[in-house]
C-alpha cells in the first residue's frame, strides 16, 4: 500500500511537468504579456519599454523564460499580478478561503443529504417516497448546475428572499464576529447545495441501489433467521457494507468541485478561486491564470490520486500493485 | 404420390426467420413509452430549429430600440430580449447552434475516441501503452480550465464555432477511447477474430468489419450520454462568455443574460425560455440514452 502510493505519487512529477509545459505555451500563444504588469506604468516612452522588456527577460529564448518560469513556481513566486499589481499567490491565498468554506459546505450537503434520501429509498425501495427521491435524483443529474443556478437565484433569492444573491459576507459587518460568520453562512449556502446537487443525486442513487443489492445478500438471510429486529439489520449490517464503496467518491469529488466552482462562483458572484480564474483570463493576467491552472490541475490529479487510494483501503479484495 | 408432393409443399414453406439482435432492439425500444415520447420531443426540436429561416421572419441580428425588453405578447411570443429581438425567433436559431455543436462535437469525440481505442486494444504492446499513456494525459486536464484557456487563445484568429467544437472534441475523446479499448480488448480474444486473422484479414479489416460492430451497441449508448454533456458543455461555456461567439445565438448566449440582476430578476421571459429548452432537451436525450440502453442489452428483460 505504502509502495504504492509512494509511486503514485513519484508519478504524478512528470505528469505536472507535462502540464506546466502546456499551460506555459498555452500563456505564451495568448496575445499580450504580463509586461506591464512588471514596469512603471506612468513611463510610457517606447525606449523605455523595450529596455525593461530586454531587461526583464521577455526576449530572451522561449525555453529559457520557461525555466525562469518554473523555479521561480517551485519556490512559491508565481510573479506579479499585471492587474492587481502584487503577487499572485497573495491574491490567491486571499480568495482561497472562500473556495474552500464553499467546497466543505457542499461536501457536507452532499454526504448528509445523500445518506437520509439514499438510505431511506433503500429500505422503501418502489414505494412513493422512492419515487419522489428517484425523480429527485434525475433532475439533479440532468440539470446542468448554471441552470440550476439561475433558477435558484431567481426563486429562492429573488422571488421568497431567503438568501443574498450574491458574494460571500454581508461587507457591513466586522470580521471575526458570530453575526459575521452566520452571514458567511448564510451567503455560502446556497451556491453550495447547487455545486452539491449533482454529487447528492448520484451518491443517493448508488447508496439506494448497492443497499437494495446487499439486503438480498446471504448474510443478511442469517441475521433474519437468527431473528435480529429490522432496523438492526439495516443499522449494523447493510449499512456498514453500503457506506463504504461511497467513501471512494471523494476523490472524483475533488475533481468535481474544481470544475464546478468555476460556474457556481460566478452565477453567485461568490468571490473565490472559480471567478478569479474567470477574471485572469478575460484581462489576460498571465501569472495568476498560470497560478490557478497549475494550482487546479494539481487539484484534480490529486483527487484521482486519493480516489485509487481510497479503493485499495476500503476494499482490500482490489490489489494495488 | 400424394405423400411426396405433401412434402414437397412442407419444403416450400418459409422457414420461421429468428429475430436479428437488432430487430429485438427495435421493438423493444419501440415498446418504451417514455423513451418514443422523448424521440418525438427531440425530433420536434430538431425540424422547428432547422427549419428556423422558413419558420420565422423576425431579423435575429437586428438591433430594435423602439421594441426593447417586451413583455411576451401576440405579436412577439415569447417577447423580446434587451437589443429588441424576438426571443422566439433567437430561440428557434439558438436550438440549431447548439445541436450543430452538440452533434459536431458527438461525432468528432466517438470518432477519435474509436480509432485511438480500438487501435490501442487490438494492436496491444508498445502502441497500447503509448496511446494509453496520451489519454491519461489528456483526461488529467481539468476540463473546463482548458477549453476557457484554449479558447481564449484562439479566439479570434479563426471561425469561433468551429474552434469550440474543436477544443471540446479534443479534450474529450479519453474516457470513449478508454471504453472502446477494454472492449475490444475482451472481444478480440475470441475465435472468429483469429479465424478472420488466419485467413489473412488486413488489421484494418479485422476491426471494421468484425470488432467494431460488436462494440457498436456500447458506442452508441456512449454516444447518446455524449451528446447530452455536449449540449450541456455548450451551453455552459456560452452563458460564461467563453463558449459560442457572442453575436451568434445560441441556448447558452441566450441565457448569459441572466448574468444581470435586472433582467433575472424582472424579465424572466428573456432567460426563461432558453434555460427550459436546455433542460428539457437533455433530459429527452438522457431517457432515450436510457431506452437505448435497456433495448441493446440483451440481458434486460422490459
Amino acid at each position: 500500500m505504502l509502495k504504492y502510493t509512494i509511486r503514485r505519487i513519484l508519478g504524478m512529477i512528470p505528469m505536472l511537468f507535462l502540464i506546466s509545459i502546456v499551460v506555459f505555451s498555452l500563456a505564451k500563444l495568448m496575445p499580450g504579456d504580463s509586461l506591464s504588469g512588471e514596469i512603471d506604468p506612468a513611463n510610457t516612452d517606447p525606449q523605455y519599454i523595450a529596455e525593461m522588456r530586454d531587461k526583464l527577460g521577455y526576449n530572451d529564448p522561449v525555453h529559457e523564460q520557461y525555466l525562469r518560469w518554473i523555479s521561480n513556481f517551485m519556490q512559491g513566486d508565481f510573479g506579479k499580478s499585471t492587474r492587481y499589481k502584487i503577487p499572485a499567490s497573495e491574491i490567491i491565498a486571499e480568495r482561497m478561503p472562500n473556495t474552500i468554506f464553499l467546497g466543505l459546505m457542499s461536501l457536507l450537503i452532499t454526504y448528509v443529504f445523500a445518506f437520509l434520501m439514499g438510505s431511506y429509498a433503500g429500505r422503501k425501495p418502489y414505494t412513493l417516497g422512492d419515487n419522489f427521491i428517484s425523480a429527485f435524483n434525475y433532475i439533479g443529474l440532468a440539470l446542468p448546475s448554471f441552470i440550476a443556478g439561475v433558477f435558484a437565484i431567481y426563486i429562492f433569492a429573488f422571488n421568497l428572499g431567503w438568501f443574498p444573491s450574491n458574494g460571500s459576507v454581508d461587507i457591513s459587518l466586522e470580521q471575526g464576529t458570530l453575526s459575521y460568520w452566520i452571514s458567511r453562512f448564510h451567503h455560502v449556502l446556497l451556491p453550495a447545495i447547487v455545486l452539491g446537487a449533482l454529487s447528492t443525486a448520484s451518491y443517493t442513487q448508488f447508496l439506494r441501489n448497492d443497499i437494495i443489492e446487499n439486503t438480498r445478500k446471504d448474510y443478511v438471510r442469517t441475521a433474519r433467521a437468527k431473528g435480529t429486529p429490522e432496523h438492526k439489520i439495516y443499522r449494523s449490517h447493510i449499512m456498514r457494507n453500503s457506506i463504504i464503496p461511497v467513501v471512494t467518491f471523494l476523490g472524483i469529488d475533488i475533481g468535481l468541485l474544481v470544475s464546478g466552482a468555476i460556474i457556481t462562483e460566478t452565477i453567485f458572484t461568490y468571490p473565490g478561486i472559480g471567478q478569479l480564474f474567470l477574471s485572469s483570463v478575460t484581462q489576460r493576467d498571465y501569472p495568476v491564470l498560470m497560478a490557478i491552472t497549475m494550482l487546479l490541475s494539481f487539484l484534480t490529479l490529486f483527487g484521482n490520486l486519493i480516489a485509487d487510494i481510497l479503493y485499495g483501503i476500503v476494499d482490500p479484495r482490489i490489489r494495488l500493485d | 404420390m400424394q405423400v411426396t408432393t405433401v412434402k414437397e409443399s412442407q419444403l416450400k414453406l418459409k422457414p420461421v426467420k429468428s429475430t436479428s439482435p437488432w430487430a429485438l432492439a427495435r421493438r423493444k425500444f419501440l415498446r418504451n413509452k417514455l423513451a418514443m415520447a422523448s424521440l418525438l420531443f427531440l425530433i420536434i426540436v430538431a425540424i422547428l430549429s432547422f427549419l428556423a429561416p422558413y419558420l420565422t421572419t423576425q431579423d435575429i441580428a437586428r438591433i430594435n430600440i423602439g421594441e426593447m425588453s417586451l413583455a411576451p405578447s401576440g405579436e412577439h411570443w415569447l417577447g423580446t430580449d434587451k437589443s429588441g429581438r424576438d426571443v422566439f425567433t433567437r430561440l428557434l436559431y439558438g436550438g440549431r447552434i447548439s445541436l450543430i455543436v452538440g452533434i459536431s462535437c458527438t461525432l468528432l469525440v466517438i470518432l477519435m475516441g474509436t480509432v485511438i481505442g480500438a487501435m490501442a486494444g487490438y494492436f496491444g504492446g508498445i502502441i497500447d501503452s503509448m496511446l494509453m499513456r496520451f489519454t491519461d494525459f489528456v483526461l488529467t486536464f481539468p476540463f473546463t480550465v482548458f477549453v476557457i484557456v484554449l479558447n481564449a487563445v484562439f479566439f479570434g484568429k479563426l471561425n469561433g464555432l468551429l474552434v469550440l467544437i474543436l477544443v471540446i472534441s479534443f479534450l474529450s475523446w479519453g474516457s470513449v477511447a478508454r471504453i472502446v479499448r477494454s472492449k475490444i480488448l475482451a472481444e478480440k480474444e475470441n475465435e472468429y477474430i483469429m479465424a478472420a486473422i488466419s485467413i489473412g484479414c488486413s488489421p484494418f479489416k479485422v476491426i471494421v468489419k468484425h470488432l467494431l460492430p460488436n462494440v457498436l451497441s456500447t458506442i452508441i449508448v456512449q454516444g447518446t450520454i455524449l451528446f447530452a454533456t455536449m449540449i450541456v458543455v455548450e451551453s455552459g461555456l456560452s452563458y460564461l462568455g467563453f463558449g459560442v461567439p457572442a453575436e451568434i445565438p445560441s441556448w447558452g448566449n441566450m441565457l448569459s443574460s441572466a448574468n444581470e440582476p435586472d433582467v433575472l430578476q424582472s424579465k424572466p421571459w428573456i432567460w426563461i425560455p432558453p434555460a427550459l429548452a436546455i433542460t428539457f432537451t437533455i433530459l429527452a436525450i438522457n431517457f432515450v440514452g436510457e431506452g437505448l440502453k435497456d433495448a441493446l442489452n440483451p440481458r434486460s428483460r422490459r
